[in-house]
């Protein structure tokens, strides 16, 4: 009974870490313009999928990584969308008149300097990665 | 001439996709403006055994008279302001004939997020998948499900020019989202399309047909789709109403006289649901479109009530691979034709049943290819086209056609 016990919490710590492993694998970062300091995932969808341009009163410009596990986890966890899917998705906007392609980067490092730069951008990097200029959006 | 600066136009087309996808141009500097530059374009070819299908000569060896391409410009001048434009061409066995059309040409200006402006040539959003027909890369299917999405009519509903009202409004209480599209102008109709090229092969059989000049009219409508809470689900409806008029010459064995025909009531309701979870998604809609046009100048009136729905799904099996399939119901109702005032003649109901399975392999992000297998019950025949023709079949329709579709394409 009592090594149960021990059990039990041991797999209830390796749970929560791998769930604060799995949420921690993405920041969302945006332009110092917008002035929101967190972001609901509803409203980051929104955004993202060009439902709403606007966010906390001011403008905004989704920008997306071309590839990498940022990325990856990014659309799995916020979009609901596998990367063919949602370039698939833009296009059909593209191809009807509806909106633009959003700028895609190729790297951390690209996406938090055109961020940095870009009144209104919000971007997304992996939890690693530095994020000087820019600021971090909590995700509700 | 106009055969020739349509065929240079459609080559320029061509040329310019080819030559941006070389050189991966996709986005120009226009002064202080970023201008991005995309183009699509799909080559399928189609063989079937009972009839010729979509005005090609489809049984026997098949068709490969089916290409189109898009080319579009768009820049952002502003946070508010958008502008863009695309050229349109296509060749599907005797219609677009490589004769290109502006498919749309818009300013856009987004006040907020729950109101923006559209205006001058703007898709027209109806159902699902209107305003994305074109957009092979985008769809799981080959062929949409004719008895919605006909390809051969796809001018028809394809834009108006006029305005949209649109925008999106999030609901309280995590009640989802609802976004609306009100719009109302003009449709022009391309002259090589499905009811011209029908209608040209009217009375054929020595005596002539109807040549037809123009087409088009007053179109209003709306589209309001909600995306639930649940993430993935969607449902919406649509109307428009039109109110068409057509002009031309009919050949009468041999005489010339002026042609003339008018809606007395022309409209369209859609219902429509999807639902995308993982690597599923299926949907369904329900068209019924009412056309009740007087023809041959006033003595003749036409009646079309048609009826169609489908049910969709699909599965991606590996990530570069996706199976599907759908059931595609049409049924006209009262395809009749008579004098007004004299007894309706024998209502001949037109149906067509297809059962429709297929496979897509995205090559990579731009190049996708697909086979398609569909089963059709039935061969309609009306007043109105509904994809087999006359034309091809000379000899009368089968009951019954199998087709296979193979459709390749190429976008960036």
């Amino acid at each position: 009974m009592k090594h149960l016990r021990w059990i039990l919490i041991v797999a209830a710590l390796m749970f929560c870490a791998a769930w604060q492993a799995r949420a921690g694998g993405v920041k969302v970062i945006a332009n110092p313009s917008v002035k929101a300091d967190s972001i609901s995932a509803g409203d980051l969808r929104s955004v993202f999928l060009e439902d709403a341009d606007t966010f906390s009163g001011s403008h905004v410009e989704p920008v997306l990584a071309r590839s990498g596990p940022a990325h990856e986890a990014f659309l799995k966890d916020y979009l609901g969308k596998n990367d063919s899917a949602l370039q698939a998705f833009y296009r059909s906007l593209v191809f009807t008149g509806k909106a633009s392609m959003p700028k895609m980067l190729a790297s951390d490092a690209d996406m938090v300097a055109y961020v940095a730069r870009t009144k209104g951008a919000i971007g997304y990097v992996s939890s690693s990665a530095s994020t000087d200029g820019v600021k971090t959006l909590e995700v509700k | 001439m106009r055969k020739m600066i349509g065929g240079f136009l459609a080559g320029g087309t061509l040329t310019a996709l080819l030559l941006a996808s070389a050189l991966h141009a996709q986005e120009l500097k226009l002064g202080k403006y970023n201008v991005q530059m995309h183009g699509f374009g799909t080559q399928g070819f189609v063989h079937t055994d009972g009839n010729n299908w979509l005005t090609m000569n489809t049984n026997g060896v098949g068709s490969g008279a089916f290409t189109d391409a898009g080319l579009n410009l768009g820049t952002q001048i502003n946070d508010r302001l958008r502008i863009g434009a695309q050229v349109y061409d296509r060749k599907l066995g005797g219609l677009g004939d490589w004769h290109p059309s502006l498919d749309w040409a818009m300013v856009d200006f987004r006040v907020k997020p729950w109101l923006g402006f559209r205006g001058c040539k703007v898709k027209t959003v109806l159902g699902l998948y209107n305003d994305q027909q074109d957009l092979d890369f985008f769809n799981t299917y080959a062929l949409l499900p004719q008895s919605v999405y006909p390809i051969d009519l796809r001018e028809v509903m394809i834009a108006h020019e006029g305005g949209d009202i649109y925008g999106s409004i999030r609901l309280r209480k995590k009640l989802g989202s609802v976004n609306y599209t009100a719009y109302g102008g003009r449709r022009d109709d391309h002259m090589y399309g499905g009811y011209p090229y029908l209608v040209s092969h009217f009375m054929a059989g020595g005596s002539g047909g109807i040549k037809l000049t123009s087409e088009g009219g007053p179109v209003y409508g709306g589209d309001l789709r909600w995306k639930a809470p649940l993430r993935g689900l969607l449902v919406g409806a649509s109307r428009i109403n039109e109110m068409i008029t057509a002009s031309g010459t009919m050949n009468m064995g041999g005489v010339v006289v002026p042609y003339t025909e008018w809606s007395k009531h022309e409209w369209q309701n859609q219902f429509y649901g999807q639902f995308a979870a993982n690597r599923w998604h299926a949907e369904s809609e329900y068209r019924r479109y009412l056309r009740d046009t007087m023809t041959m100048g006033g003595t003749m009136e036409v009646i079309n009530d048609v009826r169609g729905w489908y049910v969709a799904g699909g599965y991606r099996v590996m990530s570069r691979l996706e199976a599907g399939a759908y059931y595609s119901h049409y049924f006209d109702n009262t395809p009749s034709m008579n004098a007004p005032g004299s007894p309706a003649a024998a209502a001949q109901a037109v149906y067509e049943y297809d059962k429709v399975v297929t496979g897509k392999f995205d090559v990579n992000r731009f190049i996708s290819i697909k086979v398609e297998g569909h089963f059709i019950d039935g061969a309609g025949n009306g007043p109105y086209p509904c994809g087999f023709y006359g034309a091809q079949n000379p000899n009368g329709f089968q009951p019954n056609t199998n087709a296979l579709v193979v459709r390749t394409s190429y976008s960036f």
